[in-house]
């Protein structure tokens, strides 16, 4: 009862909060400067408060076309999710662009090498498909977590100091570490109703931070605009 | 199973570290003016004497008074928080984030202290905090007009 209730509270929550972040996305404009987070979000509600509530609805929960579908739009998630942070690195490098023509090409060969690894780690498997799509996303959700990390160590050194994309890391790497820590766990913790409760219920709160801090970061820098410190000898220069 | 395990422990580890960054964040927020010291005043807080005292001495610090002096101006504070020139009367997202975030520091001031591990770290974060809290209570009083009162009278007759 308590654990409906909660999931319900913690469920509805995140598509009010998904909803008032897009309004406030399109009302205020901010969508022209975060079109990947405002593409990511379109995405992100439109399957969550959309998509899988209709096939639920209308299939089941116990029914292949949800189960399809639930895993189809949750891969789509993952692959946008990947893209959001190469987009988040193109920010960070903004004036840079030496870096970025660097990273470019390894961000692409990091998503073709993590396709590839899952499909040589199910090889053996009978079920294919399901094995792919489970290696894939533990794959690919670890990789980005790392790959935020690396972000947010390069955006200190290179000392951006645009707050903005420095909140919208951190709401990515929330998100990012609940499921990677609940798809590690599923094979070490013991396999209870109360274990599953517990790394769903942590996954929708790590959603919620994430949405939460995206909110704290469109709210509380409105004009964020990427400033980098002035080198030594352009400060000597003056 | 090594792989699994290293995988847990290390997004545990990062989400940890990625709630104390936004906490961090929102704590260095800059308040177009000090309004923490006024309503530190009014309400006779006493956590800038607890930070002066870590920040400026060396020596061993009253480890009972500063905890009940946090303690007591947090309660003071968490309550401005949520009634003065509040209209929802209740905290605002980022406002729980920095509760939970207080919460959890002192609980780690206190293992510390029992570890005999030095504390001012914890109780220089602590402090940090209740600014903040502060700063935004004297923001928002001050964007509110009472009639003749001040921010200080306000906030007494609270």
């Amino acid at each position: 009862m308590l654990d409906q209730l909660l999931t319900y509270c913690l469920q509805y929550g995140g598509y009010l909060l998904q909803l008032l972040l897009l309004t406030v996305f399109t009302a205020r404009g901010h969508w022209r400067r975060n079109i990947g987070v405002f593409l990511y979000l379109v995405v992100f509600v439109s399957v969550d408060s959309a998509i899988r509530p209709y096939t639920l609805h209308h299939y089941g929960f116990q029914s292949r076309q949800y189960l399809h579908v639930y895993w189809f739009t949750d891969v789509v998630l993952t692959i946008l999710a990947f893209a959001l942070v190469c987009e988040f690195f193109r920010r960070a490098c903004a004036g840079n662009d030496k870096i970025w023509q660097t990273l470019r090409p390894m961000l692409g060969f990091v998503f073709l090498l993590l396709a590839a690894i899952s499909y040589f780690m199910i090889a053996s498997n009978k079920d294919v498909y399901w094995h792919f799509i489970f290696q894939f996303q533990r794959n690919t959700y670890f990789t980005c977590l790392v790959l935020t990390t690396l972000l947010y160590i390069m955006m200190q050194r290179a000392e951006v100091r645009d707050e903005e994309l420095g909140m919208l890391v951190c709401g990515m790497g929330i998100l990012f570490a609940a499921p990677t820590a609940g798809l590690a766990g599923k094979g070490l913790l013991p396999d209870s109703a109360y274990m599953k409760i517990l790394i769903n219920h942590i996954s929708q709160l790590c959603m919620l931070g994430m949405l939460s801090t995206w909110w704290y970061a469109v709210a509380k820098f409105p004009n964020a605009a990427t400033v980098r410190d002035i080198p030594a000898t352009v400060q000597g220069l003056e | 199973m090594v792989m699994a395990t290293l995988i847990l422990i290390l997004s545990i580890a990062l989400c940890l570290f990625y709630i104390q960054t936004v906490c961090q964040k929102i704590l260095a927020r800059r308040f177009s003016e000090e309004y923490f010291r006024s309503i530190a005043n009014a309400n006779r807080l006493e956590f800038p004497f607890v930070r002066k005292a870590v920040e400026e001495f060396d020596g061993p610090v009253d480890y009972a008074w500063i905890r009940m002096a946090l303690k007591c101006d947090y309660l003071a504070l968490t309550y401005l928080l949520k009634n003065a020139a509040n209209a929802k009367h209740r905290y605002a997202r980022s406002e729980m984030l920095l509760i939970a975030y207080f919460h959890a520091l002192f609980c780690t001031m206190g293992l510390l202290h029992l570890l005999k591990v030095p504390e001012r770290p914890a109780i220089v974060k602590l402090t940090e905090i209740l600014q903040h809290f502060a700063d935004v209570v004297g923001e928002r009083v001050s964007s509110v007009r009472f009639g003749d009162l001040s921010a200080s009278d306000y906030l007494l007759s609270l």
